[in-house]
């Protein structure tokens, strides 16, 4: 056994003293390697950086998911049930009349949002998904506009003031709201404030001139039931594909709907060619590749047929020289690999670094996870692998006597 | 020891063919045999057979006799079992080319010792220093091939293959591109190693006249037609 490992490790340290001895020719084939593995990391940076982001915002955009309810209508919790259950569903949400889901928001007499757009929001809210979760009646989260115009930090409190005519008499019902988040601007670009469903019924309950604990006045009739049907609905389609097929089930149910369809049908276009693109430049640039190793280990091959020779002369068995192949080729695809990701990185950091900073929302232009390295590197010991294999093996199918007399 | 009968090929020389045949031979422990012939007469190619380093088209016999087994080389090289062939040659032949047949990427005395580095093989030292004193190459064994001219490296080839003591020397032109000294010194070693280690040695040369006279069995290149050449005792 010994004998064995010592014979193997003979012939690895042949390998890589004739690596060594051919340093200028194992440079070049190092530096055709790096030419092909280094743009081919970067191309794939920028494709799970700056492009996923990108794909993953304009094919995920809530706004694009979204499927309005046009009119007013009355919808009750199995219409609601029937829409929750359907595949193609994301996110729904009852919402009232449309006059009532405004209101006035105040942090002083000098900072407030008139008439802002009020908006039910629970778990599973595509526009709210990242924030903290309203649990109580007195929170709030503000858009970002909102929440600038009136110059509030996460954990103020604001004033939320509607108003209705009684009895030829305008009424103003306030309450207190804690904002516990505010939402970016990509997310929702209005000045709105996002509110739970309860409030937002009791909102409905003032406006419609009946007394309200949450807004009181002391006027308005007493009733304590609130009604169990809504006008219309948040609804929003799981990905851009179930847009149409859910606003289609919709109006199979008598229900008007308005959607996206062109704005979708342009990023479903876009996303195509983005597609097709880098499919295009990857399968080239692999290609490239493949012809590169092929290239460079290939004549590496060629120009040893004579010391390969030499060596089956002098008893070398074919597996141990095509392990000597192999050794060679694998040692000089590490070090090639190796060398490329320290170029990547610095590529990497320019991309970040100078590009980066023109876009806002996508500080991270380029980026690579530590599995992507890995199936690089083991592609990269494959490829190698495969070349050397199948020129090894044209190597060594030639009889000894025939290379040595080439040479 | 060895023992051949009818080892041919035909050999592709533009459109048409030369065909190498011998029809016998028979070599004994020891025994040195010097193979001659003018350029182009298949010595060379004859040497690469029973090297078992080029098929034969036909071999009727070929058996070698080492360390009491008798190894079917006929019968390997029917199967071409090219493994086994490696195995034989690794551990029974030793190799000198014209050229010297060194690697280029090891040094003089890594070379000398590749072979039996190969087979796991411990050196007589006492061996080794004798051989390269008496080649005179004890200065050049830190140095790589390309930096020796090709005579320098036909005397460490001959150390190489000769030094993990093989059952059979096959030499293709030795002293080629030795001066007369140096040629007469290796002649007198093939011949005192063969006897002193029991190496049976086939000695392709052009030099027969410096040998003529040391009473070497000799097969000798008979051109039976421009297209053929059969090679028979002198």
């Amino acid at each position: 056994m010994d004998n064995v490992t010592s014979k193997w490790r003979f012939i690895t340290r042949l390998s890589l003293a004739d690596l060594w001895y051919d340093k200028k020719v194992s440079f070049c084939i190092i530096a055709s390697i790096i030419s092909v593995i280094t743009p081919l990391l970067l191309l794939f940076s920028l494709k799970y950086g700056v492009v996923a982001q990108l794909r993953h915002q304009l094919l995920n955009d809530p706004q694009n998911l979204e499927i309005k309810i046009v009119g007013n209508l009355q919808l009750n919790q199995q219409m609601f049930d029937w829409i929750a259950k359907q595949p193609e569903t994301a996110f729904v949400i009852p919402l009232t009349r449309s006059l009532n889901t405004q209101a006035d928001l105040l942090n002083d007499s000098s900072h407030f949002v008139n008439n802002a757009e009020i908006i039910p929001t629970a778990k599973g809210d595509p526009i709210t998904q990242d924030m903290p979760l309203i649990d109580k009646k007195d929170q709030i989260l503000l858009s970002s506009l909102a929440a600038e115009k009136m110059q509030i930090k996460i954990g103020s409190r604001i004033k939320m003031v509607i108003t209705r005519q009684l009895d030829g008499k305008l009424e103003k019902g306030i309450t207190e709201l804690e904002v516990i988040g505010i939402i970016p601007e990509t997310y929702y670009s209005r000045a709105a404030g996002f509110i739970s469903l309860d409030l937002l019924i009791e909102m409905e309950h003032f406006y419609d001139g009946y007394q309200s604990k949450i807004f009181p006045t002391g006027t308005g009739l007493v009733d304590s039931s609130y009604p169990n049907s809504f006008a219309r609905a948040r609804i929003y389609a799981d990905s851009l594909d179930d847009v149409a097929p859910l606003a289609f089930k919709l109006r199979e149910k008598n229900i008007e709907t308005r959607t996206q369809a062109s704005a979708i049908e342009n990023m479903q276009a876009i996303d195509r060619v983005l597609g097709f693109i880098f499919s295009v430049i990857a399968i080239t640039a692999i290609f490239g590749c493949i012809l590169s190793f092929s290239g460079s280990f290939l004549s590496n091959i060629e120009r040893k047929r004579k010391d390969i020779a030499f060596m089956r002369l002098i008893g070398f068995k074919s597996k141990q020289v095509m392990f000597y192949l192999l050794m060679q080729a694998m040692t000089l695809s590490c070090l090639a690999f190796i060398v490329s990701c320290l170029l990547f990185l610095l590529g990497n950091c320019a991309f970040n670094l100078v590009l980066g900073k023109n876009l806002v929302s996508q500080p991270i232009v380029s980026q690579l996870q530590f599995y992507h390295f890995i199936i690089a590197f083991i592609l990269t010991l494959l490829i190698s692998f495969i070349v050397v294999a199948i020129g090894g093996r044209g190597a060594i199918s030639i009889q000894p006597a025939e290379s040595l007399r080439e040479a | 020891m060895l023992t051949i009968h009818n080892l041919v090929i035909s050999r592709p020389i533009d459109k048409s063919f030369f065909k190498v045949c011998l029809p016998e031979l028979s070599v004994k422990a020891g025994q040195v045999v010097v193979i001659k012939g003018d350029s182009g007469c298949g010595k060379s190619t004859l040497l690469e057979m029973i090297g078992m380093i080029l098929q034969p088209d036909e071999i009727s016999h070929y058996h070698l006799m080492v360390d009491n087994q008798n190894y079917d080389i006929a019968d390997v090289i029917q199967r071409n079992d090219v493994n086994e062939l490696a195995t034989i040659r690794a551990k029974y032949l030793g190799f000198m080319l014209q050229t010297g047949g060194l690697l280029p990427f090891l040094n003089i005395k890594d070379n000398i010792l590749l072979s039996a580095k190969l087979l796991q093989k411990n050196i007589d030292a006492t061996r080794f220093d004798y051989l390269i004193d008496k080649l005179n190459i004890g200065h050049l064994l830190n140095k790589y091939p390309k930096q020796l001219s090709i005579g320098e490296r036909q005397r460490a080839s001959f150390i190489r293959s000769i030094i993990h003591k093989p059952a059979l020397l096959l030499a293709d032109e030795p002293t080629s591109a030795l001066d007369p000294y140096n040629a007469n010194l290796l002649f007198d070693l093939i011949i005192e190693q063969a006897q002193q280690d029991n190496i049976a040695a086939l000695i392709v040369t052009h030099d027969w006249q410096r040998i003529e006279n040391k009473g070497l069995f000799t097969l000798s290149a008979k051109l039976s037609s421009t297209q053929s050449s059969e090679f028979l005792p002198l």
